[in-house]
C-alpha cells in the first residue's frame, strides 16, 4: 500500500519536471463508494490525488482516449509523455497497449501502486445502503476499513471487495517506472471454477441464461467505452458501411453485439472488469470474457497483458495449435 | 426434431484447396447434399470469425469453414491463423449456448473431392440433429 | 466509387446439357430478372463460346451494363475468360461475379427442383455481391528474363535447352554430381530399342556447353521468395572437395582411393562399386570428380592412411581441397520449372517377394544396369557376382513380375505407373537376345500397351517365345541351398495354382513421388494430388501449371510417364515459362488489400499476420499529429485477406473480398426459401 503523500510528491515532481503533459489518477468523488478518475496537468493539482480501496476505475482506459485535436498550422503537437497511476490489474492494460502498439514505452510514465483490493459498489450498497457523502475505504490484510456516512466499520474482504480482487493474481503492477509503496503479498488465485461450472450446463440452459441477460441490454455501449482495450477510431459495432449489427435493441442484435464485443477481446482482455462494473443493467459481461481468458490460457498457454514483448495472440500461431473440432 | 428439417448451411471455402476440392467433387459427379451453399474466399485466413456470427444471425442453421491442410496453405500460413480464430470462436459460441455442432471447420485439399462430400454429409446430419437455429435469428423487416 | 446506378446483366449458361439437364435454366433467369439492379437476364447454351461472350459484349453496349454476373462453371475455370469479355467491351474486368452452378450444383445434385432452388440462391448471392463490386486497376511489373529449373533429368534438360535456345538465361540445378537423371541409367528404350545413352548424352553435353545455361550440379535450392516475374532463389552449391575449375576428370584419384571398388554405386543401383572420390558414370556431365563426404576417410575420420589421402597426392592438377565449404549463391529469376522426377518403389515393402534376402531377386532398374553395356558386367547377364567381380552364374529361368508397388492399395499406390509393362517387355526381349535358350516367363495383371508402337512391340516380344502368365505371384522364396527360387502364383485365366522355378526374378517396380517431396512442397508451396505427385492447376487444360503463378511442372514429378511424354511435357513447361519472359511483363494481383487510413489504429496485427511482409506501419500526419498506420506494398500483396480477419476495426480489406461485399452474400444465403 502507498502513503498518499508519497504519491502526491511523486506526481508533483513529475509534473513540475515538464516531462509529462498529463497525469491520470484518482481523486475523491462527490458521493458514493467510488473515487473519481481525474486528469491533472499542473503540479498544483497534485494534492487532489488519492489512492484507497475506492479507486476502482482503470486509469489506463484514458490513455488511448485522449482526443488528438487538429494542430494549428505552424505549431507542433505536444508529444510529451502521459503519466498514469496504475494498480496491478490496470498495469496489465498498459502492457497490452504496448503489445498492440497503441503507444510506445517512452510515451508513458507509469506510477505503480500495489493494491490490496478495491470495493464493489453493489456489494457495499447492499450492506450500507446509499452513501450521499464520499466514502473512504482502506483495504487491509484481514478486511476493509470503511467509513460510510460518518461511521467507520470493518468488514471482511469477501463481503465487500470486487470479485476480480478475490481472485487477483497481480496485486502488484507488472510494469512500472516508479513503484510507490511496498509490494503486497498475493492473497488469492483464480481457478476459473465459475466458468467451469457454467460450461457444464447444456446448450439450452446456457442459452436460457444468456437470453435473459442479453434481453436486458439497452445498448448504451458503456461496456465498450470503458474498456481499456476498445479504442478503435471507428468501432465496427456502430459502423454503417458495412453494418455488422443493427442499432435496434432486440435479442438478435444484442446477442450479436455481445459476441462481437467478447470476440474482439479474445486474447486481449486483461480482466479489469470495468465492463461489468459500469453496466447499468447488471449483465454479467465478464462471464464471456473469462470464458475466453480461460480457453486462451488452456489452449494456447497465453496470457495477455503480462509481457510487453509478447506477440498478440490472434496475430500469431503455433503449427502445433489444437486441432479440436477440425474435420 | 422432425426429419424433414432441411438445414441451411453457409460454407466459406478457400479458393485454392477446398473450393477446388468442391469443384473436383463436381467434375467427379460425386453426389452430395444440397444444404451447404458456398461463399468463395481466397484463403480460410480471410474468414473473419464474425462472419460465422453474422451467418447464424441472418438465418443460417450452420456454418462450415474449410481450408487447406496445415502446412499446405497457398498463402503459406493463413490457415494456421484461421484455426486459432475458429477454435476460440467455436468455444465462445458454445458458451453462449449455440449448439457446437452448428459451426465446423475442415481441411479439404484440392484433390479431396470425396472428403468434401463426407464433410458436407457430416455437418448436414449434425445440424439436422441440432435443429433449426432460431436463438438469435434476425427479424426480417419488410417495409 | 459508384458513379452510376448498378445495371447488372445476368447470364445463365446451359453448358450444353451439363447444367440444363438438372437445373431449370429458364426459372433461374426468371428469378434473376427480378433481383435488384438487374436489367437483363438471359441464358445461352455455351456462355464461354464466342456467340455467348458476344451476347455479353452487346448487352454491355446496348443496355449500358456496368456489372456482369455469369452463372456457369467454376470461376476457377472461366473467370479469366469472362474478365476478358468485359475488358473487350470496355468495362473494368473486376465488375464480374460468377455463380458456380455446374461443379457445385448441377453436377452434384440430382433432384432438379432442389438444384434449381440452389442455383437461384447462388445467382442471387452473386448479384448481391456484384452490386458492390469495384473497378480495380491491373498493374504490370517487369519480368526477370531468367528461368530456374530444378532437376536435370531428361525433363529438366529438355526444358533448359528449349528456353536457352529461345534466348533466355537458364539456371539448371541438379542435386546429384551429374545431370542425366534416371534416363542415363537405362540401357535401351522401349519400344524402339534405341540406346538410351546415345540419345541422352548429346543433350547432356549441350546443357553444359550452352552459353545461356548456367549448370549447377551437386546443388540444392535453399529458399525461394518473391512472385512471378521476380523470384529470388538461394542455391546451396555443396562442397565437392574438388576444385571444379582445376579438375580435368582424368580419374587417377579414383583409382588410387583407398576405398576404390568398396562403395556401392548409386548409379549402378548397388550392383557396381565406386570409390569415395567419384564420378557417377563415365559419361557424366560435368566430368568433374566429387568426394563423398559420408564415406571419405579423410572427411569422416580426419585421417586417410599413414601417408594422407592418396587422391590428393596423385592429382597433378592439385584440384583436391578438403577445406572446401558449401557456397550459397543468390539468383534472380522470372519463372521456375520443377522437374524433380521420381523414386522407384522400394520392394522391401512387399516382403513376400523376398527382395531383401535373395540377390537374384532384383528391381527393373538394377536389371537395366546389369544388361547395360556400360554396366558393371559389361552387359553380360551374370547374377550374384561379388564385389571383386568374381563368381556369379548365368540365369537359365527368368521370371518378370508386373505391378510391384503399382495398382496396389496395400502399399498405398492405387495408380498405374505406366512404364512397367513396357520396360519389362523390353527387358524380356533383351534377355532373349543375349541368352536365346533362357526360359522367360512374365507374370502380369494386365498388359497396358497404350502408346505409339507399344502393342506392336508387345506382340513381337510374345512371338519371340516369352510366356505371359496372367497372375500376381503371392510369394517368392528360395528352394533349398542353391539359388533356385520358387514363384507361387495362380494362373487366373485357368484358375490353376502353380509353382514356377526361376534363378532370376526381375520385379517391375513402379514409380513413386520422391522421398524428399515434402521439402519441395514447402519450398515452392505446391500441392499434391491423392497419389502424392504434384498437382497441376487443371488436369486437362493446365497440365504443366501449378496453383502458384510462374511455377511449372515437367516430367514424373507430376505423375508417372515414359520418356516421350516427359519430353513433351518438358517442352510444354518450357513454352509456358517462356510466355511471361517473352512478353517481358506480368500482371500483378489486382485483388490486393487496401487500408482505410482514417480507421486504422496502427496496432500492427495485419503486419504480424501478413505472410509476405507486404504490410508495414508508416507515419501518417493526421491533422498535425503524427500517428502510425498500416500501408500495403502493392507488388508484394497477394490478396489472401488474412489481414482483414485480424483487423479489429475493419480498416484493412482485400479488394473484391471486402466485408461489405461478403456480408450481403451471407445475408442472401442465410434467408431460407420456404
Amino acid at each position: 500500500m502507498v502513503d498518499e503523500n508519497v504519491l502526491r510528491d511523486k506526481a508533483k515532481e513529475i509534473l513540475s519536471s515538464g516531462e509529462v503533459r498529463r497525469l491520470i489518477g484518482w481523486k475523491r468523488g462527490t458521493y458514493g463508494y467510488e473515487a473519481a478518475p481525474c486528469v491533472i496537468t499542473d503540479a498544483s493539482q497534485a494534492d487532489d490525488l488519492i489512492f484507497d480501496a475506492t479507486c476502482v476505475q482503470n486509469p489506463a482506459s484514458f490513455i488511448t482516449l485522449e482526443e488528438k485535436l487538429p494542430v494549428p498550422r505552424g505549431q507542433q503537437p505536444d508529444t510529451r509523455k502521459i503519466a498514469v497511476m496504475v494498480k496491478g490489474c490496470d498495469s496489465r492494460a498498459v502492457v497490452q497497449h504496448l503489445v498492440e502498439k497503441a503507444y510506445i514505452r517512452d510515451d508513458v510514465v507509469i506510477l505503480g501502486i500495489p493494491c490490496r483490493g478495491v470495493i464493489d459498489r453493489r456489494k457495499a450498497e447492499k450492506i450500507f445502503g446509499e452513501a450521499p457523502q464520499p466514502v473512504l475505504a482502506v483495504a487491509e490484510k484481514d478486511g476493509v476499513v470503511i467509513r460510510v456516512n460518518g461511521e467507520e466499520k470493518k468488514v471482511s474482504r469477501e463481503e465487500i471487495l470486487a470479485d476480480k480482487c478475490l481472485r487477483c493474481r497481480y496485486p502488484n503492477p507488472v510494469i512500472s517506472d516508479y513503484p510507490l509503496g511496498d509490494e503486497v503479498e498475493k492473497w488469492a488465485d483464480d481457478d476459473f471454477s465459475d466458468v467451469s461450472e457454467f460450461e457444464k450446463e447444456s446448450p439450452e440452459e446456457k442459452w436460457a441464461f444468456w437470453e435473459e441477460e442479453f434481453s436486458k441490454c439497452i445498448r448504451c455501449y458503456a461496456c465498450r467505452n470503458v474498456c481499456p482495450m476498445c479504442y478503435c477510431v471507428e468501432c465496427i459495432v456502430t459502423k454503417l458501411k458495412p453494418q455488422w449489427t443493427r442499432r435496434s435493441t432486440d435479442l438478435s442484435e444484442n446477442t450479436v453485439y455481445h459476441i462481437q464485443r467478447a470476440w474482439h477481446l479474445a486474447g486481449r482482455c486483461i480482466e479489469c472488469m470495468e465492463c461489468q462494473r459500469v453496466c447499468p443493467m447488471d449483465i454479467p459481461i465478464m462471464t464471456l470474457n473469462r470464458k475466453l481468458t480461460k480457453d486462451v490460457k488452456e489452449l494456447f498457454d497465453y496470457e495477455p497483458g503480462v509481457d510487453a514483448e509478447a506477440q498478440p495472440l490472434l496475430a500469431s500461431y503455433n503449427p502445433q495449435d489444437p486441432e479440436e473440432y477440425i474435420m | 426434431m422432425s426429419n424433414d428439417f432441411e438445414p441451411n448451411i453457409i460454407g466459406f471455402l478457400c479458393n485454392w484447396c477446398s473450393y477446388a476440392g468442391a469443384d473436383l467433387a463436381g467434375t467427379s459427379r460425386t453426389h452430395y447434399l444440397p444444404n451447404v451453399k458456398i461463399i468463395r474466399v481466397m484463403c480460410s485466413g480471410r474468414v473473419n470469425p464474425l462472419f460465422i456470427v453474422n451467418a447464424l444471425q441472418q438465418g443460417a442453421d450452420g456454418v462450415l469453414i474449410s481450408g487447406c491442410h496445415p502446412g499446405d496453405c497457398h498463402y503459406l500460413e493463413g490457415n494456421y491463423f484461421a484455426r486459432r480464430r475458429f477454435v476460440l470462436m467455436h468455444k465462445l459460441l458454445e458458451h453462449v449456448g449455440v449448439d457446437p455442432r452448428r459451426v465446423q471447420m475442415s481441411w479439404v485439399s484440392a484433390s479431396e473431392g470425396a472428403k468434401f462430400k463426407d464433410v458436407v454429409e457430416k455437418i448436414v446430419s449434425d445440424v439436422k440433429e441440432a435443429g433449426p437455429m432460431d436463438q438469435f435469428r434476425r427479424r426480417q423487416l419488410n417495409w | 466509387m459508384i458513379n452510376y446506378r448498378p445495371r447488372i446483366g445476368v447470364y445463365i449458361c446451359h453448358c450444353g446439357i451439363n447444367i440444363a439437364a438438372v437445373i431449370d435454366v429458364k426459372a433461374v433467369v426468371e428469378h434473376a430478372s427480378k433481383l435488384p439492379g438487374v436489367v437483363v437476364a438471359r441464358d445461352y447454351s455455351y456462355m464461354c463460346s464466342d456467340p455467348g461472350q458476344g451476347m455479353v459484349r452487346e448487352d454491355i453496349e446496348k443496355e449500358k451494363l456496368n456489372r456482369v454476373v455469369v452463372a456457369s462453371c467454376s470461376p476457377r475455370m472461366h473467370e479469366p475468360t469472362f474478365r476478358n469479355t468485359l475488358k473487350d467491351a470496355g468495362l473494368n474486368p473486376y465488375y464480374l461475379e460468377m455463380a458456380n452452378i455446374r461443379e457445385q450444383c448441377s453436377w452434384v445434385h440430382e433432384d432438379p427442383a432442389i438444384a434449381t432452388e440452389k442455383a437461384k440462391k447462388l445467382v442471387e448471392a452473386a448479384v448481391a455481391k456484384a452490386l458492390l463490386l469495384e473497378a480495380l486497376e491491373e498493374k504490370e511489373v517487369d519480368v526477370t528474363p531468367a528461368c530456374l529449373i530444378i532437376g536435370a533429368g531428361i525433363a529438366g534438360i529438355q526444358a533448359a535447352l528449349d528456353i536457352a535456345d529461345a534466348g533466355f538465361k537458364v539456371y539448371l540445378v541438379e542435386k546429384n554430381p551429374s545431370v542425366g537423371g534416371h534416363m542415363a541409367q537405362l540401357d535401351k528404350t522401349f519400344p524402339t530399342l534405341d540406346c538410351s545413352a546415345c540419345i541422352l548424352t548429346p543433350k547432356m553435353v549441350d546443357v553444359a556447353n550452352h552459353p545461356n545455361i548456367e549448370l549447377m550440379t551437386y546443388s540444392q535450392v535453399e529458399s525461394i521468395e518473391g512472385y512471378v516475374g521476380n523470384f529470388k532463389a538461394t542455391i546451396r552449391k555443396k562442397a565437392r572437395y574438388v576444385d571444379f575449375d582445376k579438375c580435368t576428370g582424368c580419374g587417377i584419384c579414383a583409382e588410387n582411393c583407398r576405398l576404390a571398388g568398396r562403395i556401392p554405386s548409386e548409379f549402378d543401383e548397388g550392383i557396381g562399386y565406386r570409390s569415395a572420390i567419384y564420378i557417377p558414370f563415365p559419361q557424366a556431365v560435368p566430368a568433374k570428380y566429387t568426394i563423398d563426404p559420408e564415406r571419405c576417410l579423410q572427411l569422416t575420420k580426419g585421417k586417410c592412411g599413414k601417408e594422407g589421402p592418396a587422391c590428393a597426392a596423385v592429382c597433378d592438377a592439385k584440384a583436391i581441397n578438403f577445406e572446401q565449404q558449401d557456397e550459397l549463391v543468390e539468383i534472380e529469376i522470372g519463372t521456375i520449372i520443377v522437374a524433380t522426377g521420381y523414386d522407384i518403389f522400394d520392394p522391401t515393402r512387399k516382403p513376400e517377394y523376398g527382395y531383401a534376402e535373395n540377390p537374384n531377386v532384383m528391381t527393373g532398374l538394377e536389371f537395366e544396369r546389369l544388361v547395360s553395356a556400360s554396366g558393371p558386367t559389361g552387359g553380360k547377364i551374370i547374377v550374384g557376382r561379388d564385389r571383386k567381380g568374381e563368381g556369379g552364374f548365368e540365369p537359365k529361368k527368368i521370371g518378370f513380375i508386373h505391378c510391384v508397388g503399382s495398382r496396389d492399395k496395400s502399399v498405398g499406390n492405387e495408380y498405374c505407373s505406366r512404364v512397367c509393362c513396357m520396360y519389362l517387355a523390353k527387358q524380356a526381349h533383351l534377355i532373349k537376345d543375349k541368352l536365346p535358350d533362357a526360359e522367360i516367363t512374365v507374370f502380369y495383371m494386365d498388359v497396358r500397351a497404350f502408346g505409339k508402337g507399344f502393342e506392336e512391340f508387345y506382340d513381337r516380344v510374345r512371338r519371340e517365345g516369352i510366356r505371359y502368365i496372367r497372375g500376381n505371384p503371392s510369394e517368392i522364396y528360395r528352394k533349398g541351398d542353391d539359388h533356385t527360387l520358387i514363384i507361387k502364383v495362380e494362373d487366373t485365366l485357368t484358375g490353376t495354382p502353380m509353382e514356377y522355378e526361376a534363378d532370376l526374378v526381375v520385379l517391375g517396380v513402379g514409380l513413386e513421388p520422391r522421398k524428399d517431396v515434402r521439402e519441395i512442397i514447402n519450398l515452392f508451396k505446391l500441392s499434391q494430388s491423392t497419389d502424392g505427385f504434384f498437382l497441376e492447376a487443371h488436369p486437362k487444360l493446365r497440365p504443366v501449371d501449378t496453383a502458384s503463378d510462374g511455377i511449372f511442372l515437367a516430367g514424373c514429378c507430376q505423375g508417372p510417364k515414359d520418356i516421350p511424354d516427359t519430353v513433351a511435357q518438358a517442352k510444354g513447361a518450357a513454352s509456358s515459362a517462356l510466355i511471361p519472359m517473352a512478353s517481358g511483363k506480368v500482371k500483378v494481383e489486382a485483388q490486393i488489400s487496401v487500408v482505410n487510413k482514417d480507421e486504422c489504429r496502427g496496432c500492427g496485427f495485419c503486419v504480424e499476420v501478413c505472410p509476405y511482409s507486404a504490410i508495414e506501419l508508416v507515419e501518417e500526419n493526421r491533422q498535425g499529429n503524427i500517428i502510425k498506420v498500416a500501408s500495403v506494398n502493392e507488388a508484394l500483396c497477394k490478396g489472401c485477406g488474412s489481414c482483414a480477419a485480424a483487423c479489429l476495426s475493419g480498416a484493412i480489406q482485400p479488394k473484391s473480398f471486402k466485408d461489405e461485399q461478403i456480408l450481403p452474400q451471407i445475408a442472401v444465403l442465410g434467408v431460407k426459401t420456404e
